[in-house]
């Protein structure tokens, strides 16, 4: 049923910092996530979020230990190239991302580096325009664009090269509120319609309310697994200064005060509803 | 420093394929020592508005007078002025290029013709001001440190300049949730300790809420609300009206009193949030309980 997608052993992680200290990012990461799943992975920053999220599709090659996608060595020299196209990366800036004329172009980009013929690109870009909602916008140059059209654009030009899996690195955290709406949901389709494996990098614990797992990384470690109605009312989470999703903390401060919520309410809706049904 | 916003009105690339309005005549005044926030969706003006307060923008039509005097003119009282209005726009590490933390804060002070122990008194001060000790980092390399601390070498940067107004944008980005709170509380405890003006813009309202006591909304180049902070972010529907989402509290609330409860909503901070919940679920609790007792009698 569930097929193990990424998987780490051991893995490790060392910087070397410009006068020669060593700086360990990750420090022994056994980690399995499987096709299809919906991770966050949440931590302070400098707890190696970002560092872990880059060896899965083999930006970075571990210091020690092993990382395997879809069953390749991401270390294999010969595995790189298949590795990145299982898994694409969206990253904070859209800004840094656009690199074409008009929006289609952009999408087409990823494609026409892997040799695609120019047919079946088109096909893709249609495709993934559609996916993301941004079909109307083909023709526009993208730095018209608002932030949250301008990073759909991204995740439509990472969709296009077909990757199994999309590595979201705090992709919401330049955007406004409408903007962060439009790219979480957007993010969520790509797990539920698609089928995607999503890894979705957050400073936002109402964000990560979303996921199905959420992984929380200190000090190089992932120190709590599990899903977010376990996760994010951990009292672990209060040491490491995450605080919690806004309605759990809310519910958390009722219930001391004699209200019967139960645990678990993690958005505003579920919240309101529990209250409503007392 | 008094802030007075006349009429102004910006036009982006005018009499071009690209034209785009910015500001449809805004007219605000900002008060010394004022603490504001400015928010709005994107592409609604909030930037554009901010560079022009900092006078690095020529208006279409209208000005900015500060202290009387319009901000971009090219003048000595004009660059004095501006010389006291301190801009961060986000993610101010990305424009830090010096090789040492003291260096990189004391660029703006050397600029403004100081001597030496000027500034490196100010460059002290910066420093502990935003949370660093100035022992340990002094002498460190800026493009070394982690997020957080970038972020706040390039505050210390703009606080030696000890501005009399602060514009940030969006102060916080990026960061966690620990080192946000953090910056916050030293920008709050920057702005008590110097009576300065604080500008904030950004999309939180949420962390809005704790830091200003008059919130300017804008949409489409113009201002849709301008007031007290509590009635500016307390009223959920003008601001999905201009595009934003209202503060969580707020929108909890609102769903209650959708579905019957008689429950303020313009409340902000977390603990009176709770107060008004638990106040009515408590009340409403006693009305059910009596309604029982009679029913039964």
């Amino acid at each position: 049923m569930s097929i193990p997608f990424i998987q780490t052993r051991a893995l490790e992680h060392v910087y070397t910092a410009e006068d020669g200290r060593s700086i360990p990012a990750l420090r022994g990461i056994d980690l399995t996530v499987h096709r299809g799943e919906f991770v966050a992975l949440i931590g302070p920053n400098g707890s190696g979020k970002s560092t872990l999220a880059r060896h899965f599709n083999a930006l970075l090659l571990p210091t020690a230990g092993e990382v395997w996608v879809d069953g390749m060595l991401t270390s294999d020299p010969r595995h790189v190239q298949a590795v990145r196209q299982r898994v694409g990366m969206v990253f904070q800036n859209p800004d840094n991302q656009l690199v074409a004329g008009t929006v289609e172009e952009d999408v087409a980009f990823g494609p026409e580096n892997l040799g695609i013929p120019p047919t079946e690109i088109r096909r893709r870009v249609d495709e993934a325009l559609e996916v993301v909602g941004m079909t109307d916008y083909r023709r526009h140059p993208p730095h018209m664009l608002s932030g949250g059209q301008k990073q759909r654009v991204v995740i439509a030009g990472a969709l296009a090269t077909r990757p199994d899996c999309i590595v979201f690195d705090e992709p919401t955290s330049m955007l406004d509120a409408e903007g962060r709406r439009q790219v979480l949901q957007t993010v969520r389709r790509l797990n539920a319609e698609l089928g995607l494996t999503v890894i979705l990098i957050t400073q936002s614990m109402d964000e990560a309310a979303l996921a199905q797992r959420v992984l929380v990384m200190d000090g190089g470690r992932v120190v709590l697994d599990g899903p977010p109605e376990a996760v994010l009312e951990a009292e672990e989470l209060d040491g490491l200064g995450l605080g919690r999703p806004y309605a759990a903390e809310v519910a958390r401060r009722l219930r001391a005060q004699g209200v019967p919520l139960p645990r678990g309410l993690l958005t505003v809706e579920a919240l309101a509803a529990a209250l409503q049904n007392i | 420093m008094h802030i007075r916003v006349e009429s102004l009105t910006h036009i982006y690339a005018q009499g071009t394929p690209a034209e785009r309005v910015a500001l449809r005549g805004i007219t605000l005044e900002i008060g010394p020592g004022e603490r504001v926030g400015i928010s709005g969706p994107t592409g609604s003006g909030k930037s554009t508005l901010v560079q022009h307060i900092a006078g690095l923008l020529t208006p279409t039509s209208g000005q900015v007078l500060l202290d009387g005097v319009p901000a971009h003119a090219r003048t000595p009282e004009a660059r004095a002025r501006r010389h006291q209005v301190g801009l961060a726009f986000q993610f101010p590490e990305a424009q830090m290029f010096e090789l040492t933390v003291s260096r990189e804060v004391a660029f703006g002070p050397r600029h403004l013709g100081l001597n030496a122990d000027e500034i490196a008194g100010r460059v002290r001060w910066a420093l502990e001001m935003v949370g660093l000790d100035p022992e340990s980092f002094a002498e460190r390399v800026p493009f070394a440190l982690s997020g957080g601390e970038m972020r706040r070498v390039a505050l210390a940067g703009i606080l030696a300049l000890k501005p009399r107004v602060l514009i940030l944008d969006e102060p916080t980005a990026g960061l966690d949730p620990r080192g946000r709170a953090d910056i916050l509380a030293r920008l709050r405890a920057w702005q008590a300790e110097t009576g300065a003006t604080l500008i904030l813009v950004s999309h939180h309202l949420d962390e809005m809420a704790g830091m200003v006591d008059r919130v300017v909304l804008l949409a489409n180049g113009q201002v849709v609300a301008d007031g007290p902070t509590r009635s500016v972010l307390g009223d959920g529907y003008r601001l999905r009206a201009a595009g934003l989402s209202p503060p969580p509290g707020v929108a909890l609330l609102e769903a209650l009193r959708a579905a019957g409860w008689p429950v303020r909503t313009d409340v902000l901070d977390i603990e009176d949030v709770v107060s008004e919940i638990a106040r009515w679920f408590f009340n409403h609790k006693d009305t059910k309980t009596r309604s029982i007792i009679n029913r039964s009698f």
